[in-house]
């Protein structure tokens, strides 16, 4: 809230010496607002698809389940549907450290969480398909890359 | 209503574990938002005052009923004593025993007098609020920052002059992507952030290769978060992470614009 509450006292400061150009700030903030409007429906909507099928516990314990390919594939999967703020994550992926499972396998999935689907209308609203397309298939190769360096280093 | 449920693992499909005071997992299921949660216990580590560690967890859970295998008298006892309904020779998998425990539990209640339904559509009503429930707390998590920003975004729009960012991002692109990973890295939250920040750069004619940049670090790289991931993983780990996602993320970024260029597509 220190943030958001920060961005409003500028803006009421603003206000009392400025009018003209608080007025002009919060017109240019509105159009910006109007923009994300739509795809933020659809992110709701995404969001609580996902909540409904996918649950925390399933996702983690997706991690470190499968050796070989199906690890890799199941980290991958498990780092796009996970939510919430990374740190909440630590606890059980540290947990799952413990019990073996890779660390190539926790880069993984930590870098996967930067493909996510239901903020997708977002950034199509903004860079269209073929850009998100492209990133998103490169963001996962650059995960397993991330992935293998980690499993190099860990074998030195 | 919570219950607690000692399991063999992590997840809702592992076993109910045998006995409470050895079982490796404790895991709270909420009925109302059909969450579910696991807490590693100590069973391992401090062997007979485990069951004891299983029961102040349950306690401080505030869960309205335990099911296991096996719980000692003493625990029961304890478990009783702060209204915790204690249910033993549960087998079969943790979501399985949550399902059977619910349906019995709203059966006692009378919900199923006129139409009975099936513990299935028990479950799926109440996953469909808690599922809303959960998105709406998410949503309403992550709006004061946007919201934040796409107000930050008016103002900089009002006094930060095109001179300023091509000042800032000169249209060098290996300066301007380096610089928009170290933005990406130093800034953290939720990825739409990202998204609403770099399209409206986009907008101001910053190169989408600080833009991508950016977008990527934004959360594969973080640097506020460090401590949080040494403390997790060990220094080790989370430096070598961190570094060769911020070195992919440029790369990336590259790989990207330059595909796009390829295949004729301007932003």
């Amino acid at each position: 809230m220190i943030f958001p509450g920060s961005v409003l006292i500028i803006y009421f400061v603003l206000f009392l010496l400025a009018q003209d150009r608080a007025m002009f700030a919060l017109k240019a903030s509105y159009g910006v607002f109007l923009r994300i409007l739509a795809p933020l429906a659809f992110v709701f909507i995404l969001m609580f698809l996902m909540n409904l099928f996918i649950k925390p516990p399933q996702i983690a314990g997706l991690i470190g389940k499968e050796s070989g390919v199906s690890g890799v594939l199941f980290s991958i999967g498990a780092g796009i549907v996970s939510t919430g703020p990374i740190f909440a994550w630590y606890p059980l992926l540290e947990e799952l450290k413990k019990r073996g499972a890779r660390e190539s396998l926790i880069a993984i999935f930590l870098n996967n969480r930067a493909v996510k689907p239901v903020l997708i209308p977002v950034m199509v609203s903004y860079f269209g398909w073929v850009y998100v397309a492209l990133l998103t298939a490169l963001t996962i190769l650059g995960s397993l890359a991330c992935g293998s360096i980690i499993s190099i280093a860990q074998r030195k | 209503m919570k219950i607690a449920i000692s399991a063999e693992g992590p997840d809702p499909e592992a076993t109910v574990s045998h006995r409470l005071g050895t079982s490796p997992y404790l895991i709270i299921v909420d009925s109302e938002t059909m969450s579910f949660e696991a807490i590693p216990s100590e069973a391992g580590a401090s062997g007979q005052h485990a069951g004891m560690h299983l029961v102040s967890l349950a306690i401080a859970k505030e869960v309205d009923a335990v099911l296991t295998g096996y719980c000692s008298p003493i625990a029961e006892n304890y478990l009783s004593a702060k209204g915790i309904r204690v249910v033993t020779d549960v087998t079969g998998t943790v979501s399985d025993a949550a399902e059977r425990y619910i349906h019995s539990e709203s059966q006692s209640l009378g919900m199923t007098a006129s139409s009975p339904p099936t513990s299935k559509a028990l479950l799926r009503k109440d996953t469909l609020s808690g599922s809303l429930k959960k998105s709406g707390s998410q949503f309403k998590g992550f709006l004061p920052i946007l919201i934040g920003v796409v107000l930050l975004i008016g103002l900089l729009s009002t006094f930060v002059s095109k001179d300023v960012l091509s000042f800032i991002f000169t249209g060098d692109a290996p300066l301007d992507t380096l610089l928009g990973a170290c933005f990406g890295s130093i800034f953290t939250g939720n990825p739409i952030n990202s998204y609403v920040i770099g399209g409206e750069m986009l907008g101001y004619g910053i190169s989408l290769f600080a833009v991508t940049a950016l977008m990527i670090s934004w959360v594969t790289v973080g640097i506020a978060q460090l401590p949080a991931e040494i403390m997790a993983f060990g220094s080790r780990f989370a430096l070598i992470r961190n570094i060769t996602s911020f070195v992919l993320s440029i790369i990336i970024a590259f790989i990207t614009v330059i595909i796009l260029n390829l295949l004729g597509v301007r932003l």
